[in-house]
């Protein structure tokens, strides 16, 4: 669809240099406390750049790439353009206008408070307006994206909305619940504060609220990689989707389940009580099953692909499967990163056990591997499998993508395994440096020069995964026509509307928003808490 | 409905029409394997989650609750 | 191919698909069964007493004023430690606590949300200005211990720390007013 290549590629490669530039920041930063790098950097270097890593990483890679995709799928599985593509463009340089007021305030010094905000401790206003404009572009996009899957279903009464188009919507539903925790700690506390216009913030409050966009926001930056695994992958490996249901159904529980359980991040607080902390941890329990699920069906339909292939008995379809294709190879590595990552995940949401944890670098270890491993390693098989559609070129080979895809995972498992260890230790969080003098800090010294080298190694597949994508804009070969989407076992002819839309979902989210964050909530409205003193940082 | 093709080119392909462009994947090779899917799925996941869970129960019994009870 | 065939294959995939599910839902009760189990039997809790402070007054409320702080013995011979989390100290910046007994640890921060953990111990907590936040414990080994404040704080957080003391019984000794300071190294 040639009428958003630009719109897709547009995003990308903003979302990609984001990317690139946090990857050197992020090695930087890994050098700089580590025994090598004792004396190089202040601490003032060091939490800017934790501060620009966080927000490249998780704030613009993410929802420019996301963007990109939406419309990617839009067209390509609705197969028909996509509608308001002004307000598509619209919403791209709103949120570039708002990533380069951000940048600016963080480059100045102005905006050191991490990307997740530390309130009482603030920012120059214009840091946390430049944000909200990144968001109010995303939120276009999601009402596009509502919009396209309602059209196609007035052309097409009855039939099924394509799984890869339903799971795009049911993100972009998501992401609409998901940011307003975020908007309103924002707009009522944190921005009016940046201004002066309070002298005082809500402490336990604003925790709160962050707290709900928190969680849910791994999952909107999760569900793409997901929609690799349901919709292409199958077909990159030569079989079929095991269940289209059961895809439709995984999508649901994330729309459902990940919202209403962001105290998880919130165990070790004083201001909430134990039984909001378990009920939200009760809550997270049901939203590993969504994954569980899709481990059991996506290798099912790797499992058909490996036998159509030639493989037998019980193993024998895993040496099968065409692993030189890199959706294939990206898959497999995922899964290994997202055993390790769920494994660290299932001890941080143990309720007690969190206090093992919480707030060292276990916790680095996780939402690196989990998201800079798992989701993020489906991020580029995406964009290798979708950058010929765009281009209209070939890859010259497809060693190159391979390697990348290898070196990411080596780099990630050696990186984040020491992290995890070091947690264990007592290591802590954001230090710009460590007193190596000190017998206890001593004996972590070699682990974070092992975990250096792992970050060494991903900074070298960020450089490869750009030259990748570079080399295809200038190769001469010209893009074979080749089909993108799965076809499942049995393509289903019609869906109850419960799987072919979201209002029931809807409802169901309010519900166990209200259960879980109605109280919490409400409890600052009716006692606030002791408000405490804003502290500007510059 | 009329639509552009997003690479130029006449052969048909999933992403203009993803109803209509049937995979290479034979039917009766599909129900051949269908029999014996997803038993090896089966076993790798529920390995695969088995040891997670093992895994967990471990570091609950063997390092955190030897590190004092906290409450 | 029979018309049945594919019904029955769909139907079958959906039967494995819930097997699936039922087997992955034990495991999860299983693991919620046992984290309620340990949360009422051995009281295994979050830090969670929601208690609330004015930060603003904290030098001057009785509880946490300077001279306050640090360990003392009550009368029934409970073991509480008062420490103050500030941008970028801790006060006292070392406390002595008893190996083998009940202690109860409690923090509160007059100005930035800040965080504690005990190497090697469970002991772990947010200090969020406006409450207090609380640890039950007991330490399980004497030694001394590395207190660091763990939430970032500001551009100070790097050199934020505290020791803790584990002293065996006989080198907890309280003074006239039931007060333990840290042992002179």
């Amino acid at each position: 669809m040639r009428n958003v290549e630009r719109l897709c590629l547009a995003h990308f490669w903003v979302a990609f240099a984001a990317f690139l530039v946090a990857s050197l920041l992020g090695a930087w930063q890994m050098w700089v406390r580590s025994p090598l790098g004792a004396n190089i950097g202040t601490p003032s270097q060091y939490f800017l750049s934790v501060t620009a890593h966080g927000v490249a990483m998780a704030y613009v890679l993410t929802t420019f790439f996301i963007m990109g995709f939406g419309y990617f799928v839009a067209v390509t599985a609705l197969a028909r353009p996509l509608p308001g593509k002004a307000w598509a463009w619209g919403a791209f340089w709103l949120a570039i206008a708002g990533v380069v007021m951000a940048v600016v305030t963080i480059l100045t010094g102005q905006a050191s408070v991490l990307f997740t905000f530390y309130p009482p401790l603030t920012a120059s206003p214009w840091f946390y307006i430049g944000l909200v404009l990144v968001v109010i572009g995303s939120w276009v996009w999601c009402v596009l994206m509502l919009v396209a899957m309602q059209a196609w279903k007035r052309e097409n009464p009855g039939r099924p909305v394509p799984l890869a188009m339903f799971a795009t919507v049911a993100n972009a539903v998501m992401w609409l619940w998901t940011t307003v925790g975020v908007a309103v700690e924002l707009l009522f506390q944190v921005i009016p504060a940046a201004f002066g216009l309070i002298q005082t913030i809500d402490v336990g409050l604003a925790r709160t609220l962050f707290s709900w966009t928190l969680h849910a926001i791994v999952y909107f930056w999760l569900i793409p990689a997901y929609i690799a695994f349901y919709t292409m992958v199958p077909r990159a490996a030569g079989g079929r989707l095991y269940s289209d249901t059961l895809g439709r159904l995984t999508f649901i529980l994330f729309l459902v389940y990940s919202l209403p359980v962001g105290m998880h991040h919130l165990l070790m607080d004083p201001e909430h009580g134990n039984g909001t902390k378990f009920i939200q941890v009760l809550l997270t329990a049901f939203v590993s099953v969504p994954t569980l699920l899709t481990i059991f069906t996506i290798t099912a339909s790797l499992e058909i692909a490996g036998r159509l292939r030639g493989g037998r008995g019980l193993f024998g379809w895993i040496a099968a499967l065409p692993w030189e294709r890199p959706m294939v190879l990206a898959t497999g590595l995922s899964f290994v990163m997202l055993g390790f990552g769920g494994f660290g995940g299932l001890i941080n949401m143990g309720y007690g056990m969190n206090a093992m944890v919480h707030n060292t670098s276990w916790v680095t270890a996780h939402f690196h591997l989990i998201f800079g491993g798992s989701v993020v390693i489906m991020y580029f098989a995406i964009a290798y499998e979708i950058w010929p559609r765009l281009t209209g070129h070939e890859y010259p080979s497809l060693k190159a993508l391979r390697l990348q895809l290898w070196l990411w995972f080596i780099g990630m498992m050696v990186m984040t395994v020491p992290w995890h260890w070091l947690g264990l230790q007592g290591q802590w969080r954001r230090v710009a440096n460590f007193n190596y003098a000190d017998p206890i800090i001593a004996g972590w010294g070699p682990w974070v020069i092992v975990s250096l080298a792992g970050g060494l190694v991903l900074l070298a597949s960020s450089l490869l995964f750009i030259g990748n994508l570079f080399a295809l804009h200038r190769s001469a070969a010209i893009a074979v026509a080749r089909p993108l989407y799965a076809l499942a076992v049995h393509p289903p002819q019609r869906v109850p509307a419960a799987l072919n839309g979201f209002g029931l979902w809807n409802v169901l989210v309010l519900v166990l928003m209200l259960v879980a964050y109605g109280w919490p909530i409400a409890q600052f409205a009716i006692e606030p808490s002791p408000a405490a003193i804003v502290h500007r940082v510059q | 409905m009329p639509h552009d093709s997003m690479i130029h080119s006449n052969q048909p392909s999933a992403a203009d029409s993803p109803f209509d462009v049937a995979d290479e994947v034979d039917e009766a090779a599909l129900a051949a394997v269908m029999r014996h899917v997803p038993l090896g799925a089966g076993v790798l996941a529920g390995a695969a989650v088995a040891l997670l869970v093992l895994g967990y129960l471990l570091s609950y019994l063997l390092v955190f609750i030897p590190r004092g009870t906290v409450g | 191919m029979s018309e049945r065939q594919p019904e029955m294959h769909e139907r079958r995939i959906l039967g494995t698909e819930l097997l699936w599910a039922f087997g992955v839902g034990v495991l999860i009760a299983a693991t919620l069964s046992m984290i309620v189990f340990t949360a009422l039997t051995m009281g295994i809790n979050p830090p969670s007493n929601v208690e609330r402070v004015d930060p603003k007054m904290l030098h001057l409320s009785g509880e946490f004023a300077e001279h306050n702080l640090g360990t003392s013995v009550a009368a029934d011979g409970s073991v509480t430690a008062r420490v103050i989390a500030t941008q970028f100290m801790f006060v006292p910046r070392c406390i002595a606590v008893p190996q083998g007994r009940p202690v109860t640890l409690r923090f509160a921060a007059p100005d930035v949300i800040h965080g504690i953990l005990i190497t090697g111990t469970n002991v772990n907590t947010m200090v969020v200005p406006g409450f207090v936040a609380q640890v039950h414990t007991q330490f399980t080994r004497s030694g001394d211990l590395l207190m660091p404040c763990h939430e970032y704080c500001g551009l100070g957080h790097s050199e934020m720390w505290a020791t803790v003391q584990v002293l065996p019984e006989g080198a907890f000794q309280p003074d006239r007013e039931g007060r333990v300071s840290c042992a002179q190294r």
